[in-house]
């Protein structure tokens, strides 16, 4: 297990080597000056600018700028927004949790609709049943997330007016920020109006968690129901039929773990999807996270925003792999450990 | 009294183009103790029958027989539930490929002791589980595993193919079977284990009044262990026999090319030289001959051959064959003549 986790964390610094290489010479591609561009200072006086050059050492070669860029983002200076002017890792640290909390809550209503219903269309193949959930997850995947967003908001907000749909919160309530994470904020604070804030932040992160969580959900509906099929193939699900288990033992007890495992792999590669969509539904529900905060500096060119936040998002998609890659090690006994004889 | 009793059980499988009868009309009947051997080719679908008996084949095969009965019981009346329900219950298989046979993910301990039913357990509920590992215990002791802790605390893939055999049979004694069937069980071990696995199962026919159906494409070393003997060509029933009458006076031109293809009873031959073989190899499930299927290969086939021949019964000496060998030593001398003229 030590060496898996070793090898877990030498991946990690790797691709993060690879992702600050990636954002240093977006610098160099983006128009303007590339210290600007490191900094975002663009209203930097001529003695500023001399400071600046000397700190990213400009005058030197590209690798001991490098090596001055990457000190910056270890020291978590990653420059200044160029729209703003205020330092751009004080508003991630605002921002992403909003953004995690989001796409977490997502993630999970996809995993809890999608890997049940995949596996009932597996145990019914071939059935009504198995068609059915089939035909919805191809609907599902076919409808574009900014459309749903919209007749989302049109039908259950409007409409309907159940849900709210705008923002993560009423703006009634005012929570301290601890950790940016609403819940676990709302939670922590000592407001006498906790739980109506809870549910109120509630209500509000359901219509763009299942928004998002749309697109995933019919992915895992597919990628479950092969599992499950595949599983139940196995000559080990025979052998169990035959010492005398019945369905639900079979299921519960060997297929279910082995489907799984094959999903959970997959489930950290579909949160990089999730996250694109999480952007988007952002911009729609006026989410106040880093999604749509990128989006917004994609249009104002902001180009010192737009470099730190892919480096954070990424940064941020590549701690869920790993996880992920956990939870496989945990459930799968065939990627841990050493065999031995008996 | 029969404990089992089948008579022409076909099964056949759905291919995209058309039905395939992969095994046509075996009749198989064990009796109560017996040990009796299952022989053929691979391929022969010795595997597809005994899956067939013990109702574990999966949907794409289509089973059906004129008479199924389990101790009396006819079977074919019963829903498929209550079939397996039953059968589960006195009938225990070990399969190919243990390895594969195993949940990889649960614990070896685990997926024995759920094999162990309820009604075997005396204590409360409380005292179960301690009960049950013991059982579980005793089961490792049984098949020979000594190192039981470390055996009930591995995962399938950190044993050897050959421990993972000897669980497969734990597996399949937990449920105290009347009839066991074992499939080639011991394809993956060297000499020394088989031996023990044999010598284990032959001890659980004698001593537990265990019947026991196994199978295996080795008719060489079955006839140290079995009383009887059928053998399967093709998917198509050849001969059936005590050991002594398939050994020694094969009836069917098939199982005396295999009884001559065994090294033992070739004692006479010099060294090095050919052993007895049927020319050709066994068909293909798409391009089955019809009638007789071992026709194309057979030394002594004729035109009738291309009709499936009848069983007929010498003696609880059953063979299916248009021509046997039965009129004594001269008529089986000419039969090898052919054959080996076949071949040249």
């Amino acid at each position: 297990m030590l060496t898996f986790t070793l090898r877990r964390l030498s991946l990690f610094l790797f691709t993060m080597l690879v992702l600050t290489l990636i954002s240093f010479s977006l610098s160099f591609l983006f128009p303007g000056d590339t210290v600007i561009n490191h900094s975002g200072q663009i209203n930097a006086t001529a003695t500023e600018l001399a400071q600046l050059n000397e700190a990213y050492q400009m005058d030197k070669s590209i690798f001991t700028q490098y090596r001055a860029y990457l000190t910056h983002i270890l020291n978590g200076d990653l420059g200044q927004s160029m729209a703003s002017q205020s330092p751009i890792s004080n508003e991630v640290i605002e921002l992403l949790p909003a953004t995690i909390e989001l796409s977490l809550v997502a993630l999970l209503i996809a995993m809890l609709i999608g890997i049940p219903l995949g596996f009932i269309a597996a145990i019914n193949h071939n059935k009504a049943s198995d068609n059915a959930i089939l035909s919805l997850a191809m609907l599902g995947y076919s409808i574009p997330v900014f459309w749903l967003g919209l007749l989302a908001i049109l039908f259950f907000s409007i409409g309907l007016g159940w849900l709210p749909s705008a923002g993560n919160i009423s703006l009634l309530f005012e929570i301290e920020f601890v950790t940016g994470i609403q819940f676990i904020d709302i939670l922590l604070s000592d407001s006498p109006y906790k739980w109506q804030a809870f549910s109120n932040a509630s209500a509000h992160i359901v219509l763009p968690a299942c928004v998002i969580a749309l697109a995933p959900a019919t992915i895992f509906i597919r990628l479950s129901r092969a599992a499950m099929i595949e599983v139940l193939a196995a000559s080990y699900i025979r052998a169990a039929r035959s010492k005398g288990l019945n369905f639900k033992q079979i299921i519960f007890r060997h297929a279910i773990r082995n489907a799984l495992i094959k999903i959970i792999r997959h489930v950290g590669l579909q949160f990089a999807n999730l996250v694109t969509l999480a952007m988007v539904t952002e911009v729609i529900f006026s989410w106040p996270g880093i999604g749509r905060w990128l989006i917004e500096s994609i249009s104002q060119r902001d180009y010192t925003a737009i470099q730190s936040g892919l480096l954070v998002l990424s940064c941020f998609i590549f701690i869920i792999h790993i996880l992920t890659d956990f939870i496989y090690a945990a459930l799968n006994p065939l990627a841990r450990g050493n065999s031995h004889g008996s | 009294m029969n404990l089992l009793d089948i008579r022409n059980l076909s099964i056949e499988l759905d291919t995209p183009s058309g039905r395939v009868l992969a095994v046509d009309k075996v009749s198989l009947s064990i009796k109560e103790g017996e040990f009796r051997g299952l022989v053929g080719e691979s391929g022969s679908g010795k595997s597809l029958l005994a899956q067939a008996i013990i109702g574990v084949l999966e949907d794409k095969w289509h089973v059906h027989a004129d008479r199924f009965h389990w101790r009396g019981i006819d079977l074919l009346r019963l829903t498929i539930d209550e079939r397996r329900a039953l059968l589960c219950r006195d009938i225990a298989m070990i399969f190919q490929e243990p390895m594969s046979c195993l949940d990889p993910t649960t614990l070896i301990g685990e997926q024995l002791s759920e094999a162990i039913d309820t009604s075997q357990l005396s204590g409360y509920f409380w005292q179960r589980k301690k009960q049950r590992k013991e059982a579980v215990i005793k089961l490792l002791h049984k098949v020979g595993i000594k190192k039981h802790s470390l055996c009930i605390n591995s995962y399938p893939h950190q044993l050897t193919e050959a421990i993972c055999q000897r669980v497969m049979i734990a597996i399949a004694l937990a449920g105290r079977p009347i009839l066991l069937i074992a499939d080639e069980p011991t394809a993956a071990m060297e000499s020394t284990n088989q031996g023990q696995i044999f010598r284990l199962l032959a001890n659980l026919n004698q001593l537990k009044n265990m019947s026991i159906l196994l199978i295996s494409h080795d008719l060489e070393n079955l006839t140290h262990w079995t009383n009887t003997i059928t053998v399967m060509y093709s998917g198509q029933f050849v001969e059936s026999g005590s050991t002594e009458q398939i050994f020694n006076k094969p009836m069917h031109p098939y199982t005396r090319a295999l009884v001559d293809s065994s090294t033992k009873a070739n004692l006479q031959l010099p060294s090095k030289s050919r052993l007895m073989t049927l020319p050709g190899s066994i068909p293909l499930l798409q391009h089955l001959p019809i009638g007789c299927r071992l026709g194309p290969r057979c030394p002594r086939a004729q035109k009738t051959c291309v009709a499936a021949p009848k069983v007929s019964n010498f003696h609880g000496h059953k063979v299916s064959c248009h021509f046997p060998l039965i009129r004594g030593n001269r008529k089986k001398d000419s039969v090898k003549h052919k054959a080996v003229k076949g071949i040249n």
